[in-house]
């Protein structure tokens, strides 16, 4: 089952936790710029945190852009084979979300190989603001979220054991269709 | 073991007046000993004045600010970024810090830095530019009264990049007001003491940082499964995700439920309407982010939105526990919404939150007993709740207009105006007490009246023991817990981590000694760090006295021992004074200090032999 990395930004409190995993699961060394993965933070118009994350296109634009063919799609994800890069770095300014970096220290782009399949990121993050999901799943978060900003429902207020509760609901047969 | 790992063991040493950067190695007696975060702080300052005969003026350009994160900042380990600011107050006239969470600690040390320093005075209002190696110092008049934000955006306009950790200050640092912040990642703050001011008084208006290298760690793996212990250890306690949900805001309904939440400026320990301002309130109609410091997975941080009425538009993180008590229920203010406004205020014009709100409250008590007059209102009548005149002397104080010029001097400027003023100000040595009322735990009065920086609670909270332990807890046992956290709690700012998941998570101080281990390869037991970081609390103590500070001078406020609670579950509470010198007498005893309050002379001499510079 086809499986992606996703970013709920509405949960990302901006801790950094999954650039600094990242960094030290990729490059075994503390530091958070050498991640696959940044928290982007913007403030106050709009009010953003959100982990920049490679969505591992099946028509890649990093992959486009290379000159040599060093990125490839193969079935689970955009691999980079380092041996033909020429670190021309064309591939992290073609990604339409950013979601490609470099570093002075690093000959080749990070790029997110989602771990081998287990995103180290996704299990340390403690807001549960990445999520690896399957294909179907991706936009459950905002289904939820939104439901009520579009849909018309109707509530009651209630009591039960004690504790304030609401149910919202659609009242069939009511409305002109 | 000697220091394998953990520093880049080097200082950038500024001098604004020159614009000459140094470079300084450091030696690994001076890293060993003192660590990192206050213990560098407080031992540069001790050197700086004791060279100058301890002569020194916070405002003038010889007074010494050091910016200092610590060995595990920006590692993997739970909430590593912390960053202390160290100097002389302008506030108080003594040695003072601060420290700050967000990211800028982190970056600071990514640009290979172990600490930085700043002395002299630029000639024009100037930011200083760290881009890793590279240190420029960049004249930009063109901030000169700036909020903190509005310098922020243009400052990276101006860089040409976003990416950039900004610490700021706003117009209230530039024109001299004695308790201004310093604003970094939009509202984290070295919020206490006047970092700000000196700042301001320096010229500087910002510090910004970009840095990329990588963290020294000794034993990485070793500190990866000693994190993963305290992570899982967090994510598994009953609070864990209510201090995600509430952060610090949880506070305020324990606070007015035991009677210590500072209302009518500390007339009362309980707020009748606090519903309207607490942690649920935030969350049904505010609340619409989460926000922590770096590798913080507690997010004590709320980013919150005012979305009707007159502060429509308030957008802003916090406030916490600390800034909705003080701008809150201290003035009688029942609207989260006002309550938020004035927090941003504070944070954009650059002022600690915590003094703002406790020298309006003395305000308002002082117009309404007649201490202060209409006429000193500037005709402009301040009253408990009144959330718009509130908002106004915020502006007045941070752009020093009308009676803004006295509040801007803090508590001696007041009572130079108004002496009668000195029973309604709630503060020690010139810091204004936090927002924990200390009638009802006499080991909470002892806590700010020996507090080496005033009357803050983070150096002994421990009133929340005292509070629950009531009256089965001996005098004794008081003197001693306050002792504990001062000697501990130095050792969160040195590390340059968060104190947070040990107070409120009771994640074991034992892990610490372990993390500290693992980054510096220096196998030291928690026993041997609790030393190291109880003769920082002993060295400041001693730069205070050297300073001028005598018995006195550890006194508690008037309506502490003088003014009982006057509602609410600790209703006629106080301190009693007699019993507040015999604790007094008993902390200096197990201090080893004499009855003066003054630290033997070895601890002078401890300090004499070490040179922060490598040879």
């Amino acid at each position: 089952m086809a499986r992606k990395l996703t970013a709920i930004p509405e949960l990302c409190s901006g801790c950094r936790i999954c650039e600094i995993t990242c960094a030290i699961e990729h490059f075994g060394v503390a530091n958070p710029k050498k991640s696959a993965v940044h928290v982007l933070v913007a403030y106050p118009h709009p009010v953003v945190r959100l982990p920049i994350v490679c969505s591992q296109c099946l028509a890649p634009l990093c992959a486009e852009a290379c000159p040599v063919g060093a990125l490839r799609r193969n079935e689970r994800v955009v691999e980079m084979d380092s041996m033909q890069c020429i670190s021309c770095m064309k591939c992290v300014e073609a990604c339409p979300f950013g979601a490609m970096y470099a570093h002075s220290d690093l000959d080749y782009p990070i790029k997110c190989d989602l771990c081998g399949g287990d995103p180290k990121c996704v299990q340390t993050c403690p807001k549960g603001a990445l999520r690896f999901i399957p294909e179907q799943s991706l936009g459950e978060a905002k289904r939820l979220n939104n439901i009520l900003s579009y849909t018309h429902m109707k509530e009651i207020e209630f009591t039960e054991k004690g504790e304030p509760r609401t149910i919202r609901y659609a009242e069939i047969g009511k409305e002109e269709l | 073991m000697s220091l394998r790992s953990g520093y880049f063991k080097k200082s950038l040493q500024v001098d604004l007046s020159t614009g000459e950067f140094r470079v300084r190695k450091l030696s690994d007696e001076f890293l060993e000993r003192y660590l990192g975060g206050r213990g560098f702080g407080a031992k540069l300052l001790w050197d700086h004045l004791v060279a100058r005969d301890f002569r020194i003026d916070p405002l003038g350009p010889d007074n010494l600010l050091v910016i200092a994160p610590g060995p595990l900042t920006g590692t993997y380990l739970p909430s590593s970024g912390k960053c202390s600011f160290v100097s002389v107050s302008p506030q108080t006239g003594i040695y003072g810090d601060s420290s700050i969470g967000g990211s800028l600690g982190v970056e600071l040390r990514q640009a290979g830095w172990d600490l930085l320093t700043i002395e002299g005075r630029a000639t024009e209002l100037s930011i200083l530019w760290i881009d890793d190696e590279q240190t420029t110092l960049l004249p930009m008049p063109e901030l000169e009264g700036k909020t903190s934000l509005e310098a922020e955006g243009m400052i990276k306009e101006r860089l040409g990049t976003h990416e950039v950790r900004v610490a700021v200050i706003g117009p209230a640092g530039e024109n001299g007001v004695r308790f201004a912040c310093v604003n970094a990642d939009w509202s984290r703050n070295a919020g206490r003491l006047g970092m700000g001011t000196v700042m301001g008084a320096k010229n500087l208006k910002a510090i910004v940082v970009r840095g990329s290298g990588d963290l020294p760690v000794h034993d990485l793996k070793g500190l990866m499964a000693e994190a993963e212990i305290a992570f899982a250890y967090m994510r598994q306690h009953k609070y864990f995700k209510m201090w995600q949900r509430e952060g610090l805001m949880m506070v305020v309904d324990y606070a007015s439920a035991a009677g210590i939440l500072p209302t009518h400026n500390f007339k009362d320990g309980t707020f009748p309407r606090v519903g309207q301002i607490n942690g649920e309130t935030m969350l049904n109609s505010h609340k619409i982010g989460d926000s922590a410091c770096f590798a913080c997975p507690m997010s004590c941080g709320n980013i919150c939105l005012v979305k009707q009425g007159r502060y429509v538009g308030t957008v802003t993180e916090g406030p916490e526990y600390e800034s909705c008590a003080m701008l809150g229920s201290n003035l009688g203010i029942d609207d989260y919404a006002v309550v938020l406004h004035a927090n941003q205020l504070c944070d954009e014009l650059g002022m600690d939150s915590i003094t703002t709100g406790s020298l309006v409250g003395a305000v308002i008590e002082g117009y309404e007993t007649g201490v202060i007059s209409l006429a000193d209102l500037d005709d402009q009548p301040v009253s408990w709740g009144d959330g718009a005149a509130v908002v106004a002397l915020i502006h007045k104080i941070a752009r020093r207009e009308g009676i803004g010029a006295t509040l801007a001097d803090g508590a001696p400027g007041v009572l130079r105006r108004w002496p009668g003023m000195e029973k309604l100000l709630v503060q020690v040595k010139g810091l204004e007490q936090s927002a924990y009322d200390s009638r009802a735990a006499s080991s909470m009065a002892l806590a700010y009246a020996t507090s080496d920086i005033g009357a803050h609670h983070a150096r002994a909270w421990t009133i929340a023991k005292e509070v629950e332990l009531g009256e089965n807890w001996t005098d004794e046992e008081r003197v001693d817990e306050v002792i504990y956290h001062q000697s501990l709690r130095p050792l969160f700012d040195m590390l340059g981590v968060c104190r947070l998941p040990w107070i409120e998570l009771g994640l074991n101080e034992e892990h610490y000694a372990r993390f500290y281990s693992a980054v510096t390869g220096r196998e030291v037991g928690l026993p041997e760090l609790l030393a190291q970081s109880d003769a920082i609390f002993q060295l400041t103590r001693l730069i205070n006295n050297r300073l001028g500070m005598t018995r006195r001078d550890d006194s508690l406020p008037y309506k502490v021992r003088a003014c009982p609670i006057q509602t609410g579950p600790t209703a006629g509470r106080v301190i009693d004074p007699e019993n507040f010198e015999h604790l007094l007498d008993l902390y200096y005893q197990k201090r080893g200090w004499d009855a003066g309050g003054n630290p033997p002379p070895e601890i002078e001499r401890q300090h004499a032999g070490c040179s922060p510079a490598a040879s």
